[in-house]
């Protein structure tokens, strides 16, 4: 595995760059999960603290950089909702900050209205017993899968605010599943 | 290092860390017994024996003497000094006293810092001692076992933990291994030394689930062996869960039977010991006798009632091998074998309940004691830089990482199963052009409220611009090293402004207090002569440059008492000291020891006339040692205090 050929490997890896390139992939929603696991296990090794653990200080920093790096672009694209997340975020739209111009865009009030109403079927469901629980839990999986479908063909066809509006409604639904799971696991 | 926590990153002079091929060793330190193995230079890894011939040495420690007693002599006085001897400290490893919630003999001392929840023992003869000193008694013990194997020095140690170990409980490990007088290269979590000790054995493939049930820990691992990565998926557990807790449980269903309601101190942990044994007995045999002395009284048991007994313990190790497997993705049809590691996976009915819920066969050919200690000293070996075929080891964290937000809820920032080295960086603005400040508090944990998760440490970003409200933007970095340890930095984005971070760690040392416990061990090390001798130079020369500088501070611009020709030759001394002292190479301890002759036998009549003075001065009663001591001992707290003085960060270019 220590192969000399590689060992400056760790070089071309800019962990300043998105998770794509880190990894080398092309960016795009469509991944091979082989390839992706592929590229992982080869940077991984590259950039191991191990593999420099006789480096001086300066290296072992820039390789902890490195392999952090690694680990964070796999850690996101293996997901494909955290991909598909990403590529909206790459686009210009961060799900996660609430930023009017940049951030999750606002969601309707038809839209959260439509909310409550979920959760109150959920309460009701919850009282009737574990097999009205898993029905609705199954017609919302079903829900959230569409929901994404949806996302992925606005990503693909390069409408981010389209995307991103949906990719939040996918995650209202996933966490209404979330309590439907923690309320079976209870 | 326990400041490491949060320790800033510092210019650093680019020094290569030397190592030594072959001379690196792995060590299993376990709840109920430890072990220490080697595997140098690509050789099969075997475990080292003491010279009674025992690979186990029981984890337990007697402070009943001056020098404390490690391992079965250790064990056997147990029942006589049950307060002085102290078993299961790995259970009190970066753990406050609420968290314990099982019995212990053990006299805990409260602690003056309110801050710290740092447990401390009292062992009696006025000595206490902290969990990280007593596993540093352990891993010392295995370290000179190593030693006179391997005919020399150990360069560093490979110290296997629990997966399911948090950060507080890592980094005292840690700090216990630098106690010990160890480099420590890795911390290895047990279940992934485990799977490397098995695969690298049998060169497997595919999916494994490794199931380590110990003394005091529960961890489950799941994870992917290919061409020679060994990638963890996912892990999970319960780090206060194990054999003891089957012992405590039978020893409790004993002391009922026997219409014991209100057992004394001595009368529960007979029935513990005798607990213990007779859970050993049952794995192979279907009933068993057990006699309390304390009591005079005996029972037969059974396996079926045995197993009844902790039945409820056993059934608390599936839901973290469901989670486990839901984490990682992998359906147990997808399983290539489950690995059982731990003693107590002896008992049938554990081995039973793993092969259940992970639906496939167990693998149990290496010696479930053993192989733990196996994986860690292959991974010492390449550590220390042997030429083993490459095996790469991607762990994970096992926990979530998060920080305290408004209203207590925890926004997490690393989440649990992300392969570690791994890093995350957050930006706080300030609120008013009046803050100058904020705390920031870290946690580590599932739960949504950062009460319900474990306290990591807390710490102060100060030097805020003064600029109004959301300008000032403060970016900070949490980073997990590949031992799961925590470092946080930190950087203001708008203006440059130097930050400065202050922590303290919740449950651990601060960096002074290892240092100073590292220093202690070097002194009783029994071998290592020279950097002992070193050690305790540095340390005597440090003292008497210490006392002649608080002299002169307090008293040394008298003339009466310190005419300027002998304040001169002394201060000339004290030059030399300091610059001895301070150098890092090159000094022998007799160069040091000759230097603290010089300054004691310049200062001495300076010493005197003081002494003559304070006698005079009407301090009869104390001698003048202990006056010097009162007043060193405050000159420490002033240097401690001192250097708490926040670390400063520089701020790097943004990129």
């Amino acid at each position: 595995m220590v192969n000399p050929s590689r060992s400056n490997a760790w070089e071309d890896i800019d962990p300043a760059s998105d998770h794509f390139a880190v990894l080398g992939l092309p960016r795009q929603y469509r991944v091979a999960r082989d390839e992706l696991e592929q590229r992982y296990l080869e940077r991984a090794q590259a950039v191991h603290p191990d593999r420099f653990a006789h480096a001086d200080m300066a290296v072992q920093r820039a390789i902890m950089e490195r392999s952090a790096a690694v680990n964070e672009s796999y850690r996101v694209l293996r997901d494909p909702v955290r991909r598909a997340e990403y590529l909206v975020k790459l686009g210009g739209i961060d799900l996660d900050s609430s930023d009017p111009a940049h951030g999750a865009p606002a969601m309707g009030t038809d839209f959260l209205v439509d909310m409550i109403e979920r959760r109150e079927t959920l309460e009701a469901a919850r009282a009737s017993g574990a097999s009205a629980l898993a029905s609705l839990c199954r017609r919302i999986e079903d829900e959230a899968e569409d929901v994404f479908e949806r996302a992925l063909a606005d990503i693909e066809a390069g409408r981010t605010r389209a995307a991103a509006r949906l990719l939040v409604e996918r995650r209202y639904l996933q966490r209404l599943l979330d309590e439907i799971e923690g309320a079976t696991t209870r | 290092m326990s400041d490491a926590l949060f320790q800033i990153e510092e210019p650093q002079a680019p020094q290569a860390r030397r190592r030594a091929p072959g001379r690196g060793i792995g060590i299993d330190l376990g709840t109920t017994h430890s072990l220490v193995a080697v595997a140098p230079q690509g050789a099969p890894p075997r475990v080292l024996v003491d010279d009674q011939g025992a690979a186990l040495l029981p984890s337990v420690v007697a402070y009943i003497g001056d020098a404390p007693i490690v391992g079965e002599a250790a064990k056997q006085l147990q029942l006589e000094h049950a307060e002085q001897i102290v078993s299961s400290a790995k259970r009190f490893m970066g753990r406050g006293a609420e968290d314990i919630d099982f019995h212990h003999p053990y006299r805990v001392v409260a602690t003056d810092d309110p801050a710290s929840k740092l447990l401390r023992f009292d062992v009696g003869q006025g000595r206490v001692v902290t969990p990280m000193e007593i596993s540093a008694e352990i891993l010392a013990t295995l370290r000179r076992r190593a030693e006179a194997e391997l005919g020399g020095p150990v360069d560093g140690a490979v110290i296997t933990v629990p997966a399911y170990f948090d950060d507080a409980q890592r980094q005292a490990t840690k700090d216990a291994g630098r106690i010990a007088g160890l480099q420590v290269y890795r911390l290895l979590a047990e279940p992934t030394a485990a799977a490397l000790a098995y695969g690298l054995d049998r060169r497997s493939q595919g999916y494994f689930a490794v199931y380590d049930l110990g003394g005091g820990t529960f961890d489950i691992s799941i994870l992917r062996l290919k061409d020679g990565v060994f990638q963890v998926l996912a892990t999970g557990g319960d780090s206060a869960l194990g054999g003891d807790d089957f012992d405590r449980a039978l020893a409790d269903a004993l002391l009922e039977r026997a219409g014991v309601a209100s057992p004394s101190s001595r009368e529960r942990e007979e029935a513990r010991i005798r607990a213990r044994a007779a859970k050993e007995t049952l794995s192979a045999a279907p009933s068993v006798e057990v006699r309390l002395d304390t009591l005079a009284w005996s029972t037969t048991v059974t396996r079926a009632e045995f197993e009844q007994v902790v039945a409820d313990l056993v059934e608390r190790t599936a839901g973290p091998c469901r989670q486990a497997m839901r984490d990682a993705g992998v359906r147990p049809s997808e399983l290539d074998g489950v690995v059982l590691v731990g003693g107590s996976t002896r008992v049938p009915a554990v081995r039973a309940m793993a092969e259940s819920v992970f639906r496939c066969r167990a693998l149990d050919d290496l010696d479930p004691d053993k192989v733990v200690a196996y994986g860690a000293a292959i991974q010492a070996d390449i550590l220390s830089g042997s030429a083993r075929e490459g095996v790469t080891l991607l762990d994970v964290v096992p926990l979530s990482l998060g920080i305290e937000t408004m209203g207590g809820i925890v926004e997490k920032l690393i989440p649990r199963n992300a392969t570690i080295p791994i890093g995350a960086r957050q930006v706080f603005t300030n609120y008013s052009e009046q803050q100058t400040g904020m705390v920031i508090h870290v946690v580590q944990g599932e739960r949504e409220l950062a009460h319900d998760c474990r306290s990591l440490a807390r710490f102060e970003l100060k030097g805020i611009p003064r600029l109004p409200p959301s300008m000032a933007r403060v970016e900070v970095s949490f980073e997990l090293d590949a031992d799961a340890l925590l470092t946080v930095t930190a950087r203001e984005l708008m203006t440059g402004v130097k930050q400065s971070v202050e922590v303290r760690p919740t449950y651990g040392l601060g960096e002074h207090e290892v240092d100073a416990l590292v220093m202690e061990s070097l002194d009783h090390a029994e071998d290592d002569y020279e950097s002992r001798n070193l050690a305790e130079a540095r340390v005597e020369l440090g003292r008497v440059v210490l006392a002649v500088r608080t002299a002169l501070d307090e008293v040394g611009h008298l003339e009466a008492l310190l005419p300027p020709d002998e304040k001169a030759a002394i201060e000339a001394a004290l030059a030399q000291a300091d610059e001895a002292m301070a150098s890092t190479s090159g000094l022998t301890a007799v160069g040091l020891q000759e230097r603290r002759q010089t300054l004691e036998r310049i200062s001495e009549p300076f010493a005197r006339r003081r002494m003559e003075r304070a006698l005079r001065a009407g301090m009869g009663g104390k001698s003048l040692a202990e006056i010097e001591r009162s007043i060193a001992d405050e000159e420490t707290l002033e240097t401690r205090r001192a250097s708490h003085v926040p670390d400063v960060q520089r701020p790097e270019e943004t990129p």
